[in-house]
């Protein structure tokens, strides 16, 4: 059965390319279909190929237990069908290494009135906080690795937690497998501090009147725990605001607080009304001038635990940048770094996870405008888990339309 | 076994986008033809006529950006009517005086305007920023391979084109924006207007073989005679049958 979705999702986008191409060498753009009175479909592809060495020890660039970012191939649809002026419905649908075809996203954007910069979507939403999630495509992306903030797993579970701090660190450097005594008591997977590889699902709101924009959601999940389904009955605010001051300068705030606990964890009675948050506060800037383009963010995440007095927080960070040095060839890196606050247990006063530091350096090649190779050299140190420090090459071929 | 019949669809998927890609590739002109002229010398003649449409053309639409908070900014819809229609062998002579010219492609509300445009070789386009937001012109064809960077509004850069051939524009920063400049060795060549009407004065007397090319349609060619009275020549091309 998943061979068979695979094929026809692969067959379907072969199939979709030469439609948009017509008499040139390359598509012009993404396929148009348009549909009477439905109005006008377009669908869009991103297809891209990472190759790199096997990281089944220290499991930096996992997503989860299974996927590595760095040795992934991925196919995306991407569509927008807009049967009236101010209504459009978004969708995007995702395969990781060959796997079932999965919705990234689906949801419906409206624009209510003409004259008012007003737009509300709804559905399985892209994040308002920060930034980088919301660069949803590989392209977007100057690297092949992803900052740690948006996909390093923290040992951190949402459907298991530590009865003792010394649980906690038991876990450190552990993110990829982690497994504690309550709740869901099988291993699995931790939680990144905003996840990029999930949308939540819920409502968003954004009013974009000039050089400001203000956006605002209302989640069943959190940064950490993008969910399609509520598992606590809490919600998650969150909220971001922009301004673009002089041309090519970006800079936001944005703030989320949510319950992140599913309910198979939480105390049965008595403390059953608390409620166990995910909070986070986060600055975003990005410039660009000339061949030159440098953004970065800063983040700092605190949760909560019924079983741990500590409030548990996580501060990260990272800057990229990149630098076109001839029409078909670009340079990039990125200084990344994730580090958590102290916590006592099992005599000892140490950071409740690993500390991770990363830099990766790379450069590009267009092939075409729409067919890009890049090459990565990631350098990672850990102050904990079972492996501390270690490189990895990889490279990537990207195709979009 | 799953995994094994998956990799062979992806191979069979994007392989097959690949072939797909390759035909129409080849169709498509790397360079505008130069070759010698078969004319005689008589009184110049203007080659007019219409190019239309045997089917709508589609619309060039923005990726789906599922990333995005809310609907893109209003941007003018690209106008891809216009096409090339061009000599595909110049009179002799025609290659001496080609002076240094200057056009221009602005940059509007996330567009650039005119999308297609026709020169000569030698001549200066400038690229105005007339956006409140950066832009990126950019371009890898073989014949001028250049790289802008980003400018601001008010803010122009110029790029001078020394090699006939098909050069195609695009911006960095907005993936939706691109524009086709045609090259040419000699001056016989006309846009085409909103009604789809060209003219190509001063035409001297001669067999030759007339071409039209379109940014998404095959192009054709015709064989024509311009008669030594100086009497114009009409020439009509529906393209998309």
């Amino acid at each position: 059965m998943r061979a068979c979705v695979s094929i026809l999702f692969a067959l379907a986008t072969a199939m979709l390319a030469p439609r948009s191409v017509a008499a040139q060498s390359w598509p012009d753009g993404p396929v148009v279909l348009e549909l009477g009175g439905a109005g006008r479909l377009v669908l869009g592809a991103e297809a891209s190929v990472a190759v790199g060495e096997h990281d089944e020890l220290a499991f930096f660039n996992y997503t989860d237990y299974e996927h590595n970012s760095l040795r992934m191939v991925r196919l995306a649809l991407s569509a927008r069908w807009q049967p009236a002026k101010r209504i459009a419905i978004l969708g995007d649908l995702r395969s990781e290494n060959f796997e079932t075809p999965t919705p990234y996203a689906l949801y419906v954007r409206i624009h209510p009135m003409d004259n008012v910069p007003l737009d509300i979507q709804a559905g399985r939403i892209p994040p308002v906080f920060g930034r980088f999630a919301r660069q949803v495509y590989a392209a977007q992306n100057p690297l092949i690795g992803y900052p740690l903030a948006y996909q390093y797993l923290t040992s951190l579970r949402a459907d298991a937690i530590p009865a003792t701090p010394a649980d906690l660190i038991r876990m450190r450097g552990r993110g990829w497998l982690a497994d504690y005594p309550i709740g869901n008591t099988q291993e699995a997977q931790g939680l990144p501090v905003i996840s990029a590889f999930r949308f939540d699902t819920g409502v968003q709101a954004r009013y974009a009147p000039g050089r400001f924009d203000v956006a605002a959601s209302v989640t069943v999940g959190t940064l950490s725990n993008p969910r399609v389904g509520d598992d606590n009955g809490g919600r998650q605010l969150a909220m971001r605001a922009g301004v673009r001051p002089i041309p090519g300068l970006i800079a936001g705030v944005s703030l989320a607080r949510g319950a992140w606990l599913s309910d198979g964890v939480l105390p049965p009675a008595g403390d059953g009304d608390a409620e166990y948050r995910q909070q986070a506060v986060g600055i975003d800037a990005e410039y660009s001038r000339d061949r030159w383009l440098v953004r970065g963010e800063m983040i700092r995440s605190t949760w909560t635990l019924p079983s741990i007095t500590s409030v548990l927080t996580a501060r990260t960070g990272f800057v990229e940048g990149r630098v076109r040095v001839h029409p078909r060839m670009f340079v990039a890196g990125r200084l990344d770094q994730l580090d958590f606050s102290r916590l006592t247990g099992d005599g000892a006063d140490q950071t409740w996870d690993a500390p991770v530091t990363r830099v990766e350096g790379g450069g590009g090649w267009y092939f075409r405008r729409y067919l890009v190779g890049k090459i990565a050299v990631q350098h990672n140190w850990r102050d904990g888990g079972r492996v501390r420090e270690r490189t990895f090459v990889s490279a990537q071929l990207l195709y979009w339309f | 076994m799953g995994t094994l019949l998956g990799c062979l669809a992806w191979t069979v998927g994007l392989v097959g986008a690949w072939i797909a890609f390759a035909p129409a590739h080849l169709n498509h002109p790397s360079h505008v033809p130069t070759s010698p002229p078969h004319e005689t010398h008589a009184a110049a003649s203007v080659i007019r006529g219409r190019v239309s449409f045997a089917q709508p053309l589609p619309a060039a639409e923005a990726r789906p950006n599922v990333g995005e908070l809310g609907m893109p900014r209003g941007r003018d819809a690209a106008d891809r009517r216009r096409a090339i229609v061009y000599l595909e062998e110049a009179p002799r002579g025609a290659f001496e005086d080609l002076a240094g010219a200057r056009a221009r492609i602005n940059q509007v509300n996330e567009q650039f305007v005119p999308r297609v445009l026709a020169i000569t070789t030698g001549t200066t386009v400038d690229f105005p920023n007339s956006d409140r937001i950066y832009h990126n012109v950019f371009s890898l064809s073989k014949p001028r391979t250049f790289d802008l960077g980003r400018y601001a509004a008010g803010m122009s850069r110029a790029v001078r084109f020394d090699r006939p051939g098909i050069v195609r524009v695009f911006c960095d920063i907005h993936s939706h924006m691109s524009a086709w400049i045609l090259v040419f060795n000699h001056p016989f060549f006309a846009t085409t207007d909103a009604d789809g009407r060209f003219a190509i004065p001063n035409v001297p007397a001669g067999s030759y073989s007339l071409a039209v090319w379109h940014e998404t349609l095959p192009g054709e060619t015709r064989r024509i005679s311009v008669p030594e009275t100086g009497s114009p020549i009409e020439v009509d091309f529906t393209l998309g049958r």
